[in-house]
Order: structure tokens, then sequence, then C-alpha cells
């Protein structure tokens, strides 16, 4: 174990400092081809027609693809983790995001490519978008996506619910609700890097990718599927990747490469120039969560109720993973008992969103925290004297039924309030994350804690899929 | 018309407008200096031209006849760092690294330019056309201190 | 390996002029020529296609640089850099250091800023409004030739003029003041720029509030507020019309202040 607790030298540190890190735009390979994209200029469009021959006419133009080129254009990238398949490589009859690619081309230059973009003919016609995920699933809507406003998939629902408890008497024996709404907003994970995929034909019939993806199996796995490939005819390259932070999971370009790559039977790369990056690729979700926290005027919360709106944009990439986290963690650092969750991806007219550092759960911990605060103010209590007493405890059990054996709100908390020079009572002070007992254990949490040795809780009321 | 790059002289095919940026990438093969937005707004291109630091992606090829450009390539080997590179690779100042040979030049044309200690203010100051998206910036204005 | 892959602009005709007589010749009137000083603002636009000229004027060799005095009079050449007049007393010294970062200073020039056009909604030309307030002129080339007018005068019509140098009469006092930058890659959303002459006058003006500097006469005799009566600021990724009329008599007041001590 000499490396653990040790200063090591990063691997790729000397590299690094003299500029010989080899990024994927720095792989030169003879013969190479430019790839630009025909993305949709509208948020919301029927595809009426498109021509790509002018396209393909002009000199240096290689190739051009559009969705009829892909062998298995709609796959889902989560269809292994049960979310189906939505959202197609290259858009058929419709766009559903301003950005979203059509169509794409190879030449002999980025100029020449982008040229046969603009020579390429296509009539829409435009339909009105739905941008405010609190009104996309109004009745009244004609909504653009084939599942409707809202994913249908969790389980039985078209929500992802968390039940525990008895809400509802919760809610009665409550001395007062504290009401807040919560709204983050996207982020551009904007890499140093943009996104960039090198795809190089070989005599034998495969390809070599070169990639910047930050999961190079997973994106094999992609690209593998829309080619309808089996995998040992493609070799990824990668692992070099000039800042990721989720965004360079949804595989945006390594497939449209390849097609592209064997159409023309040349290498083909394309890079996003940083306004592509910007107004094209994926981004962290906004959200919209509302909480309702029924509490005692001496600090306890008995129950909450928490509706969440995750916009999704067009289609539902890694959104029900996302939502299902976050449903995980809608308690945060805290225990409460009784609990109704409502988490619905909404599909409105916006680019795709997708993961990004704490996918799910820094939305909601933001809330949670923004929400704890709020019911400090509202009873007139310290805030962090609120947290300590409402803190995961050992024996505390999550929303959905997970134990903790280990939880860290009542040291961290304590730590924070030193480091802050805040004061705190006594008793406050003196608190653990031991097991509740006396004072820590009020009625309405007996009986809520699960037996030592036990990791996931079974008892009276929690359930995790809802009834 | 010529340019001389790391002390090496170059025929250059490129019309006279091409950013350098792209006359060293593209033409010359010399990929130390980054393409992170093409517009000015991050620095990884960051060159220096006669011991200066500029933008090489605003920076027409014309603008360079007769000048010195040096690159990261021309700073250091990897058994015979700079000073400033020392720094950076001693103090965890990169992490995917796709920065840092922007940083490296501005570091390197600060230090050249300043007498002694730098206070983290001027440190700042002199980088702060640079993006980076990985460390927060903390290790690599001590890397500059440092170096 | 060639360069085919990139905007080369190949077929734009380059022009390098080795002298004010060569480069106000190159520029005729103006017409189909895209001037190049340090490049920063027209070279990403080439990049992103946004510009194709057919003519270039690169002024480098034109011997246009330079900060030159005699006596109190002060001029400087359209091809000096920003970073060269971030030395200089306010207004104009704290408006060019406030510009872009060193690297990009050390590139740009003064007839690159005071022509900046208002593309991308976003105020680009700076040291507009501190040359404004020393009562600037400016000595320009383009059709009809050379004249000189008052800066003021010259900005609504500086698409068609070449820059060749600007002039003024040292002040007694200057002063700056704007809203900070989030970062340096951003323009800075509102700024004022004041001076009081040799003759106890006055001037303001400001930048980020319209689609080029301008002078505030309102606020020129002591009241702050009446600054808002000379503009029509506009909503940009930088700031809201809303928020520019509340900061800039503000800024006004601090200049204003700034002003009373110098002196």
């Amino acid at each position: 174990m000499k490396a653990v607790g040790a200063r090591l030298p990063r691997y790729d540190g000397v590299a690094h400092v003299t500029g010989r890190t080899q990024y994927v735009d720095d792989v030169r390979v003879h013969g190479t081809l430019w790839c630009k994209a025909l993305r949709s200029p509208h948020h919301s469009a029927l595809i009426r027609s498109i021509d790509t021959s002018k396209a393909e006419a002009l000199p240096g133009v290689h190739a051009v693809v559009t969705a009829k080129d892909v062998p298995h254009n709609v796959y889902g990238h989560l269809e292994g983790l049960g979310v189906p398949a939505d959202e197609p490589l290259l858009a058929e009859d419709d766009v559903r995001w301003k950005g979203q690619p059509i169509a794409a081309v190879a030449a002999e230059s980025e100029e020449a490519a982008q040229a046969a973009v603009d020579a390429i003919e296509i009539v829409f016609e435009e339909r009105e978008p739905i941008l405010d995920i609190r009104s996309a699933a109004d009745p009244g809507i004609d909504h653009f996506h084939q599942w409707g406003a809202v994913y249908p998939h969790f389980g039985p629902h078209n929500h992802r619910r968390v039940r525990k408890g008895d809400i509802d008497t919760a809610f009665e024996e409550a001395d007062l609700i504290v009401e807040g709404v919560y709204r983050p907003q996207a982020i551009e994970h904007c890499p140093m890097e943009t996104q960039v995929a090198l795809a190089v034909p070989e005599p034998s019939g495969r390809l070599v990718i070169y990639s910047c993806t930050q999961a190079m199996y997973f994106s094999m796995g992609v690209v593998a599927a829309h080619l309808q490939w089996p995998l040992n005819k493609l070799k990824f390259i990668g692992g070099t990747v000039g800042g990721g932070f989720g965004g360079k999971v949804d595989t945006a370009t390594e497939t449209i490469v390849s097609l592209l790559a064997l159409k023309a039977r040349r290498p083909v790369k394309w890079r996003y120039t940083r306004e592509e990056e910007m107004l094209t690729s994926s981004t962290r979700a906004p959200w919209h969560i509302e909480i309702q926290d029924a509490v005692t005027n001496d600090g306890w919360i008995l129950g909450r109720r928490t509706l969440t709106l995750h916009d999704a944009g067009a289609y539902a990439r890694f959104s029900p993973y996302g939502v299902t986290k976050h449903a995980f963690h809608h308690t945060g650092a805290y225990t409460i008992p009784h609990l109704r969750f409502d988490g619905f991806v909404v599909f409105t007219n916006r680019v795709p969103t997708t993961a990004m550092r704490g996918f799910g759960v820094t939305s909601v911990s933001l809330a949670v925290e923004l929400h704890m605060s709020r019911v400090a103010e509202q009873l007139g209590l310290d805030p962090l004297e609120l947290r300590l007493k409402n803190a995961n405890r050992i024996g505390d059990t999550t929303g959905n039924r997970v134990v903790m054996h280990d939880p860290s709100t009542v040291p961290v908390v304590l730590a924070a309030a030193d480091a802050a020079g805040l004061e705190l009572g006594d008793e406050y002070r003196a608190m653990t994350p031991e097991r509740r007992s006396g004072d820590l254990l009020p009625e309405h949490l007996v009986g809520q804690q699960a037996p030592d040795g036990e990791y996931l809780a079974t008892y009276r009321g929690a359930t995790n899929g809802g009834r | 018309m010529n340019i001389t790059v790391n002390g090496v002289q170059h025929e250059v095919e490129s019309s006279l407008l091409t950013p350098l940026l792209d006359v060293l990438r593209e033409e010359l093969g010399i990929t130390g200096p980054k393409a992170g937005c093409h517009q000015g707004g991050c620095g990884a291109c960051t060159v220096l031209v006669d011991g200066e630091p500029r933008r090489a992606c605003l920076t027409p090829v014309a603008a360079v006849d007769g000048a010195e450009v040096t690159t990261v390539e021309g700073l250091g080997e990897p058994d015979a760092l700079s000073p400033v590179q020392t720094a950076f690779h001693e103090h965890y100042a990169a992490q995917c690294g796709f920065c840092t040979s922007g940083f490296v030049m501005a570091a390197e044309a600060l230090r050249t330019r300043s007498d002694g200690d730098l206070e983290r203010e001027e440190i700042i100051e002199a980088l702060s056309g640079h993006l980076c998206r990985c460390t927060g910036y903390v290790k690599i204005v001590d890397a500059v201190a440092a170096a | 390996m060639a360069v085919a892959n990139v905007a080369s602009n190949a077929a734009t005709e380059v022009l390098r002029p080795e002298s004010e007589e060569e480069a106000v010749e190159a520029f005729g009137d103006g017409t189909n020529v895209v001037v190049v000083g340090g490049g920063t603002i027209v070279v990403a636009e080439m990049t992103y296609r946004r510009l194709r000229p057919e003519r270039a004027l690169l002024l480098k060799d034109a011997g246009l640089a330079g900060v030159s005095r005699d006596g109190s009079r002060v001029t400087i050449g359209a091809m000096t850099s920003i970073e060269e007049l971030a030395g200089l007393p306010a207004p104009l010294g704290p408006c060019a250091a406030n510009i872009a970062d060193i690297e990009i200073r050390g590139a740009a020039t003064l007839g690159g800023n005071l022509c900046a056009g208002g593309g991308f909604e976003a105020p680009r030309g700076d040291l507009q409004g501190a040359l404004i307030a020393v009562g600037a002129t400016v000595r320009s080339a383009g059709e009809g030739g050379i004249s000189e007018e008052a800066l003021e005068d010259f900005l609504p019509k500086r698409d068609g003029r070449l820059v060749l140098d600007v002039s003024y009469e040292e002040p007694a006092a200057g002063a700056f003041a704007c809203l900070d930058r989030p970062h340096t890659h951003d323009y800075t959303a509102l700024a004022v720029s004041g001076a009081k002459l040799a003759d106890g006058t006055i001037r303001l003006a400001v930048t980020g509030a319209g689609s080029h500097g301008q002078r505030l006469p309102s606020a020129e005799g002591g009241d702050a507020d009446a600054a808002v009566q000379d503009v029509t600021p506009h909503d940009d990724a930088l700031a809201s019309a809303w928020y520019r009329a509340k900061v800039l008599p503000v800024l006004v007041r601090n200049v204003l202040a700034d002003l009373e001590e110098g002196a």
C-alpha cells in the first residue's frame, strides 16, 4: 500500500506540461476528410422533404449521410437499463430541438463540407415549440414526443415515485407547512476540448475510432448498435479527454463519422467549433422542484411532499436515471419518515440534457438545503441546529429504504459550524451520529429505525415503487 | 512566407490571413497550442511572439513575418523541463491538460518580464485571459508563484 | 501538409502598405476592403466565416503606431496597442487596462477599437468613451480624402473610414468608472469616462448604453441622474437596459467625485 497517502506525480503530468499529450484533434491521419453537419434551425418542425443531390455534386465532397444511411437509427443508450429508444441519430420525419443533426457531410476541407451543408435542400413545416416544463404537460397541447409530454416507463407509472409512511396524517399533524420552489437552471459543461472524433477505415473492414468519450466501452456499444456491427469490428482509441464532466458520454460524433468514413472509404474527422459546442451540445438539465414540509414548532420535519419536473429536452437520453437518483436523495442528509415524491421527466424542445457532475443529485441537494434554511427561518430556529436535529443517524433509513450505517451529517455540520465560527447550543455541540434515543427519538420516529445489520429496511409503511 | 517556430524556419503555404494557430497545427503539425474556441476567449492557443504572449487563433500568420514564435514544445523536453513546466508538474496544475500549454506560455512570459516574487493578484491578472474547466485555478496560481 | 481544411480566405487579396500614404491609397474610399489592425476582432470573424473579405489591408508595417506629445497635445497612432495605452492617466489608461487581457491588449489596436462595430450586441469600442471625454479629434482617410473631426462626430460614420490617429489636449483631471466584468473575455457592460479640461469644462461620456460611445451632456453640470436622458440603453447578454439605466447615474456620480478630487 505504498501509494495510499503518498504524493505521487501524475503519470500524464510531464506530457501535459510539454504539450505532448495527444488529444483526438492532435491525431493526424493522411487523407482525412472533414465533417460538418446540417443542424435544425428550428426548435420544432416537420421535415417535409430533403434533397442532398446538390451537396453531393459539389467539388471535394465525398459523402453525405442522412437517416436512411443509418442501419439502426433509433437506438436508446440506456436500453440495457430498461429505458426504451426514442432518439434518432439523424433526424427522420421531424426535428425537435434547435441544432438537432439532420445530415452530415465529409469533404476535403471544412470549408467545402460547410458549403455542401449549405447546399442541402430541406423544407420544414414549423411547429409551435414547447419550451416551458411547467406547461409542457398541459392537456390542450399537442405534444411532439411519441410518448407524450412525460417519460412513461417508470414501471407502471409516468413518474418516479417514492412513497413512505403516511403523508396525509403527517400533514394533518403538522404545526406548520413550509413551502418552497427551486429552479436550478441549465449548465453547459464547456470542456476546453470540444466534441471530436476521427474514424479511420482499415483494409480489413474494421473501423478505428479516435474518440474523446468519457466512456469508451459504452460508446463502442452505441456505435456497434447503430451500425449493427459486432464489437470486434471496432477499435476505439481514447481515454485522453480534454474535459468531459458528463458531457462526453452522449457519443455525439463517433457514429456519424463512422458512417461517413465507411461511405467515403476515407478517414473522417469531426470537431465541433466552440459555437457548435455552446449551442448544440447537451447540457445539465433545468429543474423545477416544489417542496412542502410538514413541520412541528420545535423543528421536527414530519413529512415531505416533493414534486420535481426535470427538463429532459427533446429526448430521454439519461434523464430517467437522473430523476431516479434525484428521488433517492430527496431527503438529503436528513431523516424524514413520511414521504411523497413524484418526479417527472418532461420533454421540451430544448437541447437534450445529459449527465453532469452529480447528475440528478446536485439539483435536489440545492433544493433541500435551501428548503431546510427556509424551514428554520419560518420556525425561528437556528438553521444549523435544525439540521442537526433532523440529521441522519445510525439505523435511520432513506426514502428508498437504504439503512444508514455511518451517516456524516452530524460531524460535517459541527465541523462547518466550527469553520464558520458559528455558535451552537451545548446539546447540539454534543450531538453524534449514534442511534436515536431519548429526545432524539420522538413519537413519529419510533419504529422507523432498522435493526443492526440490515442494509435495506423492511418495515411498516415503507415502499419503494409506490402504491 | 517563412516563419520561425522554436528556432526552426518553416516555409508556409497557407494564405497570409490564416490564423497562426491553424498554420502551426494544420500545416506544420505543431500541436502543442490547442484550439479551445478559435475566437480568443480561452487562451488555450497562446504562444509567444518575440517573447510576448499572444493568442495564436487571432494572429494572422502575416503578423509573425520576421518574428520568433515559441510554442510549448520550444520550452523544454520531458527530461529537461523549464522551471515553469517543472512547477506546473510538481504542483498538480494540470488535470485534463488541455489548457495547460496556453497557461504555461503565459506564465513563462510573466516570469520573464517580472523580477523576484510575484503576488497572487499579479499572477491572476496576467493569466486572466485563460480558462480552465478542471482545476479551479488555485494550483495553477500556486505553480506560477513557485516557478 | 497544406492548410486546405481551415477558413483560409485564400481568395482574399492582402495589401501590406509600408507607410501612411500607401495605407491611405490602398484603403481608397473603403469599399470592399477590411482593415486588419491587431486582428483581435476580424480574424475571429473570418474564422467563423462571418467575414469573407475581397481585400484585406494589413496595417502592421504602415508606421501608424506610437504615442507622441507636442507640449500638452497628445497624438496616438491608430496602430498603437491597447496595452501601450494602459499606463496613461485616466480616463484613457484605466479604460484601456480594463479591456480584455494582456495578451489581447498586446495585439489589439486603438484604431480597431474605435472602429469596432456593434456585433453580438456587445459594446466593443471601450476607448470611444474615454477619448470623447478628453475631447479627442480623429484624423481619418476615406472618401473625400483625409479629414479631422471630433470623435463623437466621427463615430456614426466610422464604417468607410480608416483611422490614422487621434489627438487631444491633456486634461487637468480624468476619471473612469465601470461595471466589473465577470471575466476578461467579456466587455464591460457599462463604463463612464470623465475629464476636466484645462479651462475647467467637465466632459462626460459613456460606452455600453448605445451602439457606440457618446457624450452625456445632461450630466456635465453635476446632475448625475440626468445622464439617463442622453442614452437609450439596450438589453444584451451582459446586462439589461433597466440595469444599465439604474447603474449609469452611480458611475457618473463616481466619476464626477473623482474629477472634483483630482482638480
